[in-house]
């Protein structure tokens, strides 16, 4: 069972690490998880590292 | 093995925990809120929306929390290490195209969305997106059953 708190728990070595992405078509500039980020602002999925 | 699912709901039971399965009709950009900050995470047509309730209850309140997320776009909050408020979570959620369950984690602490809190009973049933289908890996038709229902409330079914 998962725990609802306690010792029981484990980390994942990638953790929550984002990168920053700018958006090509609104220019947002945000942060994101996992391989294919999406704009928050516009939804485009035309975004670059930054 | 694998089922078809479009806009409808998945019900894995087992004897007392379930899991509500769904799936993302659109892109779009989940907010996740953690304590220091906020991160987004590209959910894409068809990815699953997970839902598990580890001591089991109402599968109605399993899909308002998935329609929150699917319809409403609600952003997760993921709770700091130690919070109180893991030990007041009955349901928790987790989007992605392929979800693990997992027994060896605290609820509501975790932003990594493959993976889900789960019961021991249900924790060998992998879930993913695969096509027009949900793919169940290690599904033990001894132990879980599985329900489809379309759109629309899960109350007295």
């Amino acid at each position: 069972m998962c725990s609802t708190g306690g010792p029981i728990d484990i980390e994942f070595d990638e953790g929550l690490k984002g990168k920053k992405y700018r958006c090509n078509d609104c220019g947002a500039v945000f942060e994101a998880v996992g391989r294919h980020p999406v704009c928050p602002s516009c939804e485009s999925e035309n975004v670059t590292a930054v | 093995m694998n089922i078809p699912l479009s806009c409808g709901y998945l019900l894995i039971r087992g004897g007392a925990s379930f899991f509500l399965i769904a799936r993302s009709p659109d892109t779009f950009a989940l907010p996740l809120q953690t304590f220091d900050g906020e991160v987004f995470q590209g959910v894409h047509r068809g990815d699953l929306i997970v839902v598990s309730a580890p001591e089991g209850g109402d599968p109605e309140q399993a899909r308002m929390l998935c329609e929150l997320v699917r319809t409403y776009r609600q952003p997760l909050v993921v709770l700091p290490k130690g919070h109180p408020g893991s030990a007041r979570l009955r349901m928790v959620l987790s989007v992605a195209s392929c979800i693990m369950p997992r027994t060896d984690i605290v609820r509501g602490t975790h932003p990594e969305q493959d993976v889900i809190c789960s019961s021991g009973e249900l924790a060998s049933l992998g879930m993913a997106a695969f096509g027009r289908y949900v793919r169940l890996s290690g599904f033990d038709p001894g132990r879980m059953a599985f329900f489809l229902y379309p759109p629309g409330s899960l109350s007295a079914r």
